[in-house]
């Protein structure tokens, strides 16, 4: 997936809409379009199929959230950070930039938190 | 404080200053409130347990999150469990404490009561057929505990601190601190200072009383009177709702120095 197509996805789209990110400044928007970008690659999913893949349809035909599936990607953003070479507060930031994507595509999902 | 005031500051804080250390004495002052706190029958219905998130190991910590309480965990530098005791279902309980209100004249012949009601009947009649419920009990004992929890709040916003109720992961609190089986969890009451504008750029919105509550019968609400609703502003209970722009700013400010999902 190009950094084009990556940017154009839905879930993308959604995610710096909802999270207003479009008036960043452009080196924070590239560096959170490249860490999404690296984790999907790391995990084997483009981002829409990453979102949709987190939640379920209930018997009642609602969605919901898979708390399997969800603590399986949480795991996977540790690990792809880790692997990154991240430590520290970077380590925090990166992976809450990732679930930053997650929780606005309607996934609730906490990281932790940086206390320096 | 003024009372009123305190009501209307209290928030669900969920941005603490980790590492400024919260004073013992202060929990101990939310304690003693929620030990006055109204219960029935005078009975000792809740336990309470203190725990300094840095007197745990990492791997505990750890352990205690679930999806939606995990960044709380790490900001928070005390966590209070509150249970529900369901060892006070015992009618020698009530029997003994009912008769101890008797004899301090907080339950009156005036009202009904005397030591002959208590010694004679009310056990058999109301206490030990309430008691053999179990729906009842556990219904009883976490509405008790919840009256105590909202004193404890209440005290902890007049201390000069923020909290919010939560929910951890349980089974692992079972497994570290081996509170027994007829302890119900009911709240983790996560406490420190706020990070945040402990009045969180403004009230949550709240409808009107008018909807929830009636005068008389159900076909009347109760209706405000606009003259008590502006005493009631100055006197700090109701106040100004969120301002949603300013306050999206700070939380926007408060990830970027906690380095948390925006």
């Amino acid at each position: 997936m190009t950094p084009e197509e990556l940017a154009a996805a839905p879930s993308v789209v959604r995610w710096f809409d909802s999270a207003r990110l479009h008036s960043d400044p452009e080196e924070e928007k590239q560096l959170r379009l490249g860490l999404l970008g690296g984790f999907c690659d790391h995990y084997g999913q483009s981002p829409d199929e990453l979102a949709a893949g987190l939640t379920r349809t209930t018997k009642a035909g609602e969605s919901a959230i898979s708390a399997k599936r969800r603590a399986a990607v949480d795991a996977a953003i540790d690990e792809f950070v880790e692997k990154s070479g991240f430590t520290g507060r970077d380590a925090v930031v990166n992976g809450n930039i990732i679930r930053s994507f997650l929780v606005h595509n309607g996934i609730f999902i906490q990281g932790r938190a940086w206390r320096g | 404080m003024e009372f009123k005031q305190v009501l209307g500051n209290r928030r669900s804080i969920r941005y603490f200053e980790p590492d400024k250390p919260v004073e013992k004495e202060k929990i101990q002052a939310m304690l003693e409130a929620a030990n006055r706190a109204s219960r029935s029958g005078n009975i000792d219905y809740w336990k309470a347990l203190v725990v300094y998130r840095d007197d745990l190991d990492a791997e505990t910590l750890d352990a205690l999150r679930v999806p939606t309480t995990t960044a709380d965990l790490d900001l928070a530098p005390v966590q209070i469990y509150f249970f529900a005791d369901c060892s006070y279902a015992d009618p020698a309980n009530f029997r003994k404490n009912l008769k101890e209100l008797v004899t301090l004249g907080a339950l009156n012949p005036s009202h009904g009561w005397s030591d002959a009601y208590v010694d004679e009947n009310v056990v058999g009649q109301i206490i030990t057929p309430m008691l053999s419920d179990p729906a009842v009990v556990g219904w009883m004992g976490t509405i008790e505990t919840g009256l105590a929890i909202a004193s404890a709040m209440l005290t902890c916003v007049d201390e000069g601190l923020g909290c919010c109720l939560h929910a951890v992961n349980m089974e692992t609190a079972k497994q570290v601190f081996k509170y027994p089986d007829h302890w119900i969890p009911c709240w983790t009451l996560l406490v420190g200072y706020p990070a945040e504008d402990p009045q969180t750029g403004g009230q949550r919105p709240r409808r009107s009383i008018s909807t929830m509550a009636y005068m008389n019968n159900l076909d009347t609400p109760f209706e405000e009177d606009p003259a008590v609703t502006e005493k009631l502003k100055s006197a700090g209970l109701i106040q100004n709702e969120i301002d949603a722009d300013k306050r999206a700013a700070e939380v926007r400010q408060l990830a970027r120095r906690f380095g948390l999902p925006e």
